[in-house]
């Protein structure tokens, strides 16, 4: 059984499909790279697995557990952590609560053992200096590496992670991306929505192609450099696009 | 002309002042629970989805912040009778006062409210919270504490406001001075103990309220 | 109540209320009006005071402005009608008392107002103003004064609904304003909700246009530096 199962999923925003029968399947290893145009649904997608938008039709499956169910929620959530592109750290908190604050009152972990916890994962995404800052303290890329602590921090089987570079100038977009570079290389299940193509090339294992609504390719990473981007026009001129 | 403040050896006045304390009190007291109440239930109603009760919220403001208090205290004092209902002065003014200083405090409740955008909700959610843990341990939080500098302001401006209620024959610190001063008729020396007396309460809850919000405020 | 005797006792609405209630208007506005006048004007000099960069000088203004500020508004009345007679010896009619005790009290607070614009605009806008070969005069003028004149106007009108709410006050010394005579008619006419109806509405058509026009300057102003 695949990690998530998303079997024909439909999605409307009013009159507008976002996501139209849609179907894929998520093991539990490696980097799969979601790309393709703006607006084609892509954040709609992963917040769907995560529950955060309802479907209309068709079911998402994460560990066997449905979405469409309110009581699988908060498991679901806990096997996918989620960063976004607008990630916010709590203001009202300094950075070492903001990672303690789930596990403390979702997992009723001691206080002692989140800080240990957190601590670890500040010191993986180069932080370690920062657990006492507050959020107006922070560069934008040290927010997102935060983040990605934050969601680490319930130990979730994969982290799903929606363009959480693109609001960064180059230079943290480099130090982000270096983090979730090392996490790949430990083993850490991903599933990006990126235009960071070098990236991609990288550590992705697995490259999907989403456009309308519907899957247009779904391919290795080699495969998707090399012969599917010779055969495929469309893919071809995105990445060019995109300064491929 | 020299200073007297000898009428306050007569412990008949200080009886008095201390019956005025204590109703002054009441008053806040009771105005600050039951208008921050009020505050919140409207500030809700403006944020509501519905759109009568958006309506309904933005006229109860709009009117209560657009006409004086002194109008609204006597339209209680001078109407509840008509209407059959008897009470007393201090139940009136608790009443007229927790009304007036709802529309503010709704205001400063919505500002704390719209201070969480939906970001704040996507990371809750994402980490796991459902609703309720993502009111209490985020919406909340924040929202107190963008609110709070607006919250205490208005409080300062209820127990200002207190000393309208002798108006309607409320014996508070003013109404309570106000017979003395009928007595021993030293109003400059009364009036100013009151002026000073409210100014250093006020300039301590300042102070106070200074220090708390340095320790709680957020820059968003 | 000796005034209800003077508009007669127990009687419905007659004619005559309409000239009484025009009157209260007139009292009400000029009220109003005069102490607002004044206590902008005092209210800019306090304001100014407080920019200073002599720490003593930039302090003084506070010893009026504080307690102005932080006791109420009816205690300053009383202490200015009642007690103020008595201790300089002069006697003041009750419309003198209203208008010196509103005046102050607005001066106090737009002192307030005028010092936060002042000091919201950016330093880098007094260093725009020397670059282009302006004195520290000049540069006020020209420069500060008019921003900070944008971010005022807004808070001065609702600071000026406030103070025209305020002005009710002056029905406690007897002045015949709009809420004294509300006050004296619903008692005569036993009919509150007539009366007290006909009151709101004259404050609220006053204050809601201006309310209404406060929102959209406060709005329109770009915070953004
Ligand atoms: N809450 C919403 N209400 C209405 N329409 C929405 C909502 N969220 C998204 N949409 C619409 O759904 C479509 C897909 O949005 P989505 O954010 O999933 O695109 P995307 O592929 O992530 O694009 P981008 O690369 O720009 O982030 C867009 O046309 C968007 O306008
Ligand atoms: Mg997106």
């Amino acid at each position: 059984m695949a990690m998530i199962e998303v079997k024909n999923v439909t999605k409307q925003f009013g009159d507008l499909t976002v996501l139209d029968n849609f179907s894929v399947d998520f093991d539990h290893s490696g980097v799969t790279v979601l790309i393709g145009p703006s607006g084609t649904g892509k954040s709609t997608l992963l917040r769907c697995i995560n529950g955060l938008e309802k479907i209309d039709e068709g079911d998402i499956l994460v560990d066997g557990l449905s979405v469409n169910n309110k009581k699988n929620l908060k498991q679901i959530r806990k096997t996918c952590g989620m960063v976004f592109q607008q990630t916010v750290i709590f203001p009202h908190m300094n950075v070492l609560d903001n990672l303690t604050m789930s596990p403390i009152k979702l997992l009723r972990m001691s206080k002692a053992e989140a800080e240990d916890k957190a601590r670890y994962y500040l010191d993986k995404v180069g932080l370690a200096s920062k657990e006492k800052s507050r959020h107006n303290e922070l560069s934008g890329g040290e927010q997102q590496r935060i983040a990605i602590a934050r969601a680490l921090m319930m130990s979730p089987e994969a982290l799903l992670l929606d363009e959480i570079t693109s609001a960064l100038d180059p230079e943290m977009t480099r130090e982000v991306l270096n983090i979730l570079v090392n996490l790949a290389k430990e083993g850490v299940c991903m599933l990006c929505v990126t235009h960071e193509m070098s990236f991609a090339k990288e550590v992705a294992s697995r490259i999907l192609f989403m456009e309308g609504g519907k899957l247009v390719c779904d391919v290795s990473k080699d495969d998707f450099f090399g012969s599917v981007r010779e055969e495929n026009e469309r893919i071809n001129k995105f990445l060019s696009f995109i300064g491929e | 002309m020299k200073l007297n403040y000898r009428f306050l050896k007569n412990p008949q006045y200080i009886a008095l002042l201390k019956e005025g304390a204590l109703n002054t009190l009441i008053i806040t007291f009771f105005c600050l629970i039951f208008g921050f109440l009020l505050g919140l239930i409207f500030a809700l109603m403006r944020q509501s989805k519905v759109k009568i009760f958006r309506i309904i919220g933005a006229f109860w403001v709009d009117f209560l912040r657009n006409t004086p208090f002194l109008v609204q205290i006597f339209f209680f004092y001078y109407g509840l009778p008509v209407l059959g209902i008897q009470t007393s002065p201090v139940i009136t003014s608790i009443i007229a006062l927790s009304i007036n200083i709802s529309a503010v405090n709704c205001e400063a409740i919505r500002a704390g409210l719209m201070a969480v955008k939906k970001d704040y909700f996507d990371c809750a959610y994402a980490l796991g919270f459902d609703k309720i843990q993502t009111i209490r341990y985020v919406v909340l939080p924040i929202s107190l504490r963008v609110a709070f500098k607006p919250l205490v302001n208005n409080f300062i401006n209820l127990i200002l406001t207190t000393s309208t209620c002798f108006s309607i024959t409320v014996v508070d610190l003013m109404g309570a001075s106000k017979i003395i001063n009928g007595r021993v008729d030293r109003p400059f020396e009364i009036y100013m103990m009151l002026l000073v007396m409210y100014f250093c309460l006020l300039t301590l809850i300042s102070i106070i309220s200074k220090a708390i919000d340095k320790r709680i405020a957020i820059k968003l | 109540m000796q005034d209800v005797h003077t508009i007669g006792k127990y009687a419905d609405f007659a004619v005559g209320d309409i000239r009484t209630f025009a009157e209260a208007c007139g009292v009400t506005l000029s009220v109003t009006l005069l102490s607002l006048l004044i206590g902008t004007v005092i209210g800019i000099i306090f304001g100014l005071i407080r920019c200073s960069k002599n720490k003593l000088i930039r302090f003084l203004p506070l010893i009026i402005m504080e307690p102005l500020r932080n006791s109420p508004l009816v205690v300053q009345l009383f202490l200015v009608y009642y007690g103020l007679p008595v201790m300089a010896g002069i006697l003041l009619k009750d419309y003198t008392a209203a208008i010196i005790t509103l005046s102050l009290n607005t001066a106090a607070f737009f002192g307030v107002l005028v010092h936060n614009s002042i000091l919201a605009i950016p330093v880098s806008q007094w260093e725009a103003g020397y670059a282009l070969g302006h004195g520290k005069f000049s540069t006020f003028i020209n420069v500060i004064a008019r921003q900070a004149l944008r971010l005022l106007i807004p808070q001065a009108i609702t600071l000026y609904i406030g103070q025209l709410q305020c002005s009710s006050i002056v029905s406690l010394i007897s002045l015949r304003d709009i809420t004294r005579v509300g006050q004296l008619l619903s008692v005569r006419t036993m009919r509150p909700f007539a009366v007290w109806g006909i009151v709101f509405g004259l404050y609220y058509l006053v204050s809601f246009p201006l309310a209404r026009l406060a929102d959209y300057l406060a709005k329109r102003i770009d915070y953004t530096y």
